[in-house]
């Protein structure tokens, strides 16, 4: 492999909305630096300027459907790529609106905490780009590299500087398996871009390697058995940041394990399957049950969230066109509903002090606005229609039983009844549960836009889905070469297994 | 406008709950007008399409489709035959008596009113779809608003440690007690309901998605799938798919109506409800387990429906026994009422197991019937409860002395729900009666035990509330004087005797739905038309069982197969 490196300026324009977010990225830490003084909220709103600015870039991008690929194929822009940077931008967005207040509980390094959430926006949509390993690790390292300070940001408070340290060193952990994994597959098969590995025999040490790489991407993502971090890091964590952890990094972890598991590993889909379903099945049933006995709205979420990559993992099981469109759009349904539902966990622990789940007791009284939103949100996540994640979920099961995956579209539709309870017990607390401190709730602009945002894209994907569905079945569209055509429709032998 | 009267149906009472979250609470009279008059365009709406309903063309009419998800294959397709149109008129009206039956709420009444119209919406929404999922989608958005309704506006049991179960048992003799702690409190009921409905509902789906794969059809149509799915004979687990699918769709959808074994979470949930809840509940809610069994079981499955349906026949005989003698020694009024509902819901299986024209119609002309006299049943006891908060039969008594014109209407109740002739139940019950006895002598002989235990309890129950001595306690109670609460109670018992006197229409209506289907249930032959190459359908000329009973039927038998072509196109 030799890098040549030769520019043109064509090609500096598919970087265009990572350099411009880097050199603002420069600019948000130099106003800080020079002006001291400055209110850090302006900073967060110059954040949000620019990703914003870099937002409608990607859209016109999107639009025009700029693509092509970058440093001998270790950058690739294609639509799924521009899919996945408006979805981490977008997560961006609205956790830097959501967390100005909660910035006020910081002691130290104010205005350093946008620069960081932006710097770990910047390294995500690198990995939302990435099409070879090793800049898949050093994207992936590098925006990990801000959530390891954003998570222990609140300095003189024990859970965070826990939640911190966890975090570290499992996450240290997970790149020298990644690491290792990439050595093994550059050995055997001397490439390291996805769509080179293609045709490469299955050896051992192949199979290890991608099993590595594997456990790495699905310590990002929080699957079963590699969540051990997730309870405890959401927990302790500055709660915008926990918001941020839930929905960003997951994307851009799914955008790999995509690439990987059907450009690279598209032909050894009998064997990854097993995988996938075992993981999936594991994550849904392992979630919902131990989330049903939490008693911290964080820890709650944190578990749901693990059950709902069990969900996603389910359409990345079906291996389908289909499939990853299910993904894409479960994502955006999943956006929505989780960013809203920690708004408002912010909202009411900026008015309570606390995150204990009895602490809603009665939030239908005190603010009937922010207990209608939770309401909405937590139905979403479970899958009620008319909202979001009902399409979602369906949109999953469809893709699944397609390709007659009949026990784990079983153990999905029941971990949907389980799933219920818990976010029922949320909601009685606040609707049927009186308050013992009936004193109103007042919500400020930022987060009140944030929650305004979340219900709107909660209620128009779950009540008119087309535009959606039509983005992304736009967006994967370059993986119709890969992916095997849906299987036609011969009489099962058997209902259980795939 | 009338092409959009299935619009208007379903999203009035959406429209009103949007509508209804800018206003304040502070605005009662406001709240309660929005509600109703979003209700009142519903109800005249369902009236247009009820009498504007073409029985001689038959089918489905009113049809109106919206492309929703071309990669999914959904339409929003709206449509109403013969059944779904009578249960539509029945929503609509429990839907706006509910609202004048709960004009004196207090505490959240704008919240009240949303979900009471959402609930509403959904279960019509359930009537008039003509595509699986939204059948579906409405299905399981009815059940949420449950939830709230029975959590935040309910009431529990009183005393409810001290209280005998409906067994009969004390509370914690009662086998059932280790894993009904804190039950009868209405969080549990709430709980429970959700829980139950959604765990078959599920299951449900799991059978439409079957039905989805296997017809190979990329589409959720209904119309398309009942003329074009082909899902016999495919082999699996050492019976077949159908089969399996059936199971699925049959008792995923019983749990609602609620059939014997599946029945547990319904009377809980009706005690819990408030008035108005426990109205559209018992009247329209449970209906949705029948109609979607119809829907998509007969409509999709036909052979499977005929030689699986015997389940329906021999469980509908416990629902029938168990729910009678449960209501017959329940002590709470609407353990009573509930228990009856779930025991009525029994006699529906009969018509719908027998499977035939007789029967089948007057399964749905009893599901129209049973929702005005439970609903009619339901707003009383509701009533009861407000003005003497309990709902124990042996602390009552005497009550009609204050309370004569809510005494009076409860005997109309009561003879509307036991089939007195004169009510629409009575045409209904005849009917079942009469056509399933050819098929299942047995059963009838127990739904005649039923009816007879329907009197006992009933009059058992009227004579604890109204008759005998009266409470002191209670003295302060009032009748029902106002036009606002004297309306829905009027309302529901003039279209009940109404349709007892003049039930033609009523029937002419269902039987136009119901021909085409027990068609092709049971006397239908496919014959293949080489010529043309496609698959069609016409009804065989000879008919086993004469279903002309002259007493009901007036209607000449080659009416069927016209009525059965009319259907299909």
């Amino acid at each position: 492999m030799n890098f040549v490196l030769n520019l043109s300026f064509s090609d500096l324009l598919l970087l265009l909305p990572e350099i411009f977010l880097t050199c603002w990225l420069c600019v948000v830490i130099t106003v800080d630096f020079v002006s001291p003084r400055l209110p850090k909220e302006r900073l967060a709103y110059l954040s949000v300027g620019g990703l914003l600015a870099t937002l409608g870039c990607l859209a016109w991008f999107d639009v025009n459907q700029v693509s092509g690929t970058l440093f001998g194929n270790m950058f690739v822009l294609d639509r799924m790529a521009i899919f996945f940077k408006i979805f981490i931008l977008g997560s961006t967005v609205l956790v830097i609106l959501a967390s100005i207040e909660y910035v006020d509980r910081f002691t130290l390094f104010r205005g350093e905490y946008y620069a960081l959430v932006v710097m770990s926006a910047l390294g995500m949509m690198f990995m939302a780009s990435a099409n070879d390993l090793l800049s898949v690790f050093v994207s992936l390292e590098f925006s990990t590299l801000g959530f390891y300070i954003l998570v222990s940001y609140l300095r003189d408070d024990l859970a965070s500087n826990e939640a911190g340290l966890k975090f570290f060193i499992l996450g240290v952990f997970a790149a020298g398996l990644f690491a290792y994994g990439i050595s093994l597959v550059y050995g055997e098969t001397g490439k390291l871009v996805f769509s080179d590995m293609a045709s490469a025999p299955a050896t051992p040490g192949l199979i290890i390697g991608f099993l590595l790489i594997f456990a790495a991407l699905g310590f990002k993502i929080g699957a079963v058995p590699f969540h051990s971090w997730i309870p405890d890091t959401y927990h302790g964590a500055p709660t915008p940041v926990t918001a941020f952890l839930s929905i960003a990094p997951k994307g851009a972890a799914l955008a790999i394990l995509l690439r990987i598991f059907i450009v690279a590993l598209g032909t050894f889909k009998p064997t990854w399957i097993y995988l996938l379903v075992a993981v999936s099945i594991v994550s849904m049933t392992y979630g919902n049950i131990v989330a049903i006995a939490q008693r911290n709205i964080k820890r709650l979420l944190a578990y749901s969230g693990i059950a709902q990559i069990g969900n996603v993992l389910i359409g990345l099981a079906a291996g389908t066109k289909m499939g990853n469109d299910a993904i894409l759009f479960y994502l955006l349904a999943y956006l929505f509903a989780n960013i809203g539902a920690f708004a408002v966990v912010i909202a009411v622990s900026q008015a309570i002090g606390r995150d204990e789940i009895e602490d809603y007791r009665g939030l239908g009284r005190r603010s009937p606005f922010l207990a209608f939103s939770m309401l909405l949100f937590l139905l979403s996540l479970a899958g009620v229609p008319p909202l979001a994640g009902f399409i979602g979920k369906l949109y999953i099961f469809i893709a699944a039983i397609k390709e007659g995956l009949y026990t784990l579209i079983t153990v999905g539709l029941i971990n949907i009844v389980i799933s219920m309870y818990y976010y029922l017990i949320v909601v009685k607390q606040m609707y049927i549960n009186e308050p013992i401190d009936p004193s109103p709730i007042s919500i400020r602009g930022p987060m009140k836009a944030v929650i305004y945002v979340g219900l709107a894209g909660t209620l128009v994907i779950g009540i008119y889905p087309q535009p959606f569905t039509d983005w992304v079945v736009a967006a994967t569209l370059m993986f119709a070469n890969f992916v095997t055509p849906a299987a036609t429709i011969t009489p099962p032998t058997v209902l259980i297994g795939s | 406008m009338g092409e959009y009267a299935l619009l208007y149906i379903l999203f009035a009472p959406f429209a009103g709950a949007l509508a209804l979250i800018f206003v304040s609470n502070r605005q009662p009279t406001l709240v309660r007008g929005i509600a109703a008059s979003a209700a009142f365009v519903s109800l005249v709406a369902s009236l247009y399409i009820f009498y504007g309903y073409d029985t001689v063309q038959g089918g489905f009419q009113f049809v109106q489709k919206f492309a929703w998800s071309k990669e999914l294959g959904i339409a929003l397709y709206l449509g109403v035959d013969g059944i779904g149109t009578p249960l539509v008129l029945a929503s609509s009206i429990l839907l706006f008596a509910g609202i004048f039956v709960s004009w004196h709420i207090k505490d959240r009444a704008k919240e009240f009113y949303i979900w009471l119209l959402i609930l509403a919406a959904a279960t019509i929404g359930v009537f008039m779809s003509l595509d699986l999922f939204f059948l579906y989608f409405f299905y399981e958005m009815s059940v949420i608003p449950m939830y709230l309704l029975l959590g935040m506006w309910g009431s529990h049991t009183k005393k409810y440690l001290e209280m005998t179960d409906p067994e009969g048992l004390k509370q914690r003799d009662s086998i059932g007690f280790i894993f009904n702690f804190g039950s009868n409190s209405k969080e549990y009921a709430a709980m429970k309901l959700v829980l139950f409905l959604s765990a078959f509902a599920v299951a449900a789906l799991m059978g439409i998605l079957l039905i989805y794969k296997f017809s190979g059809l990329n589409t959720f149509d209904i119309l398309v799938l009942r003329e074009q799915a082909n899902l016999m004979n495919i082999p699996v687990l050492g019976t077949t798919l159908d089969k399996i699918i059936w199971i699925l769709v049959f008792f995923g959808f019983a749990s609602i109506a609620p059939i014997w074994p599946l029945h547990s979470w319904s009377p809980v949930g009706h005690a819990a409800a408030p008035a108005a809840t426990s109205m559209l509940h018992a009247g329209v809610l449970m209906k949705l387990g029948h109609f979607s069994i119809i829907r998509v079981a007969f409509e999709i499955l036909p052979e499977t429906t005929r030689e699986l349906m015997p389940i329906a026949a021999v469980l509908c005989m416990f629902s029938i026994i168990y729910g009678g003698f449960v209501a017959f020694y329940a002590k709470d009024t609407k353990y009573v009422i509930g228990y009856s509902s779930s025991s009525h819901m029994g006699y529906v299986f009969l018509g719908m197991a027998a499977l035939n024209y007789i029967s089948l119609s007057g399964a749905v002309i009893y599901m129209f019937a049973h929702a005005m006299a439970t609903g009619m049943l339901f707003a009383m006891a509701g009533w009861v409860y407000d003005q003497t908060h309990t709902r124990d039969i042996p602390s009552l008594g005497g009550l009609s002395n204050k309370m004569p014109f809510i005494s009076g209407c409860f005997i109309v109740g009561c003879m509307a729900s036991i089939g007195m002739p004169g009510t629409v139940n009575f045409v209904a019950e005849i009917m079942i009666v009469v056509g399933s006895w050819n098929k299942y002598p047995l059963q009838v002989i127990v739904a005649m035990l039923g009816i007879v235990l329907t009197l006992a309890y009933l009059f058992k129950m009227m004579r604890g509330l109204f008759y005998g001595p009266m409470n002191q306690k209670y003295s302060h109670a009032h009748d029902a004087v106002g036009t606002v609460d004297r309306l829905p109670l009027l309302m529901m018992i003039t279209i009940s005797i109404g349709f007892g006197i003049f039930p033609m229409h009523l029937y002419e209506v269902v039987r136009s739905g119901v021909d085409p289907l027990i068609a092709r249930i049971t006397h239908v032959v496919p014959v293949a038309e080489s010529d043309e190459g496609s698959r069609s359908v016409k009804a065989a000329a000879e008919i086993t069982q004469p279903p002309a009973i002259p007493m009901v039927s007036n209607k000449p038998i080659a009416q069927v197969s016209e009525a059965s072509r009319g259907g299909q196109e």
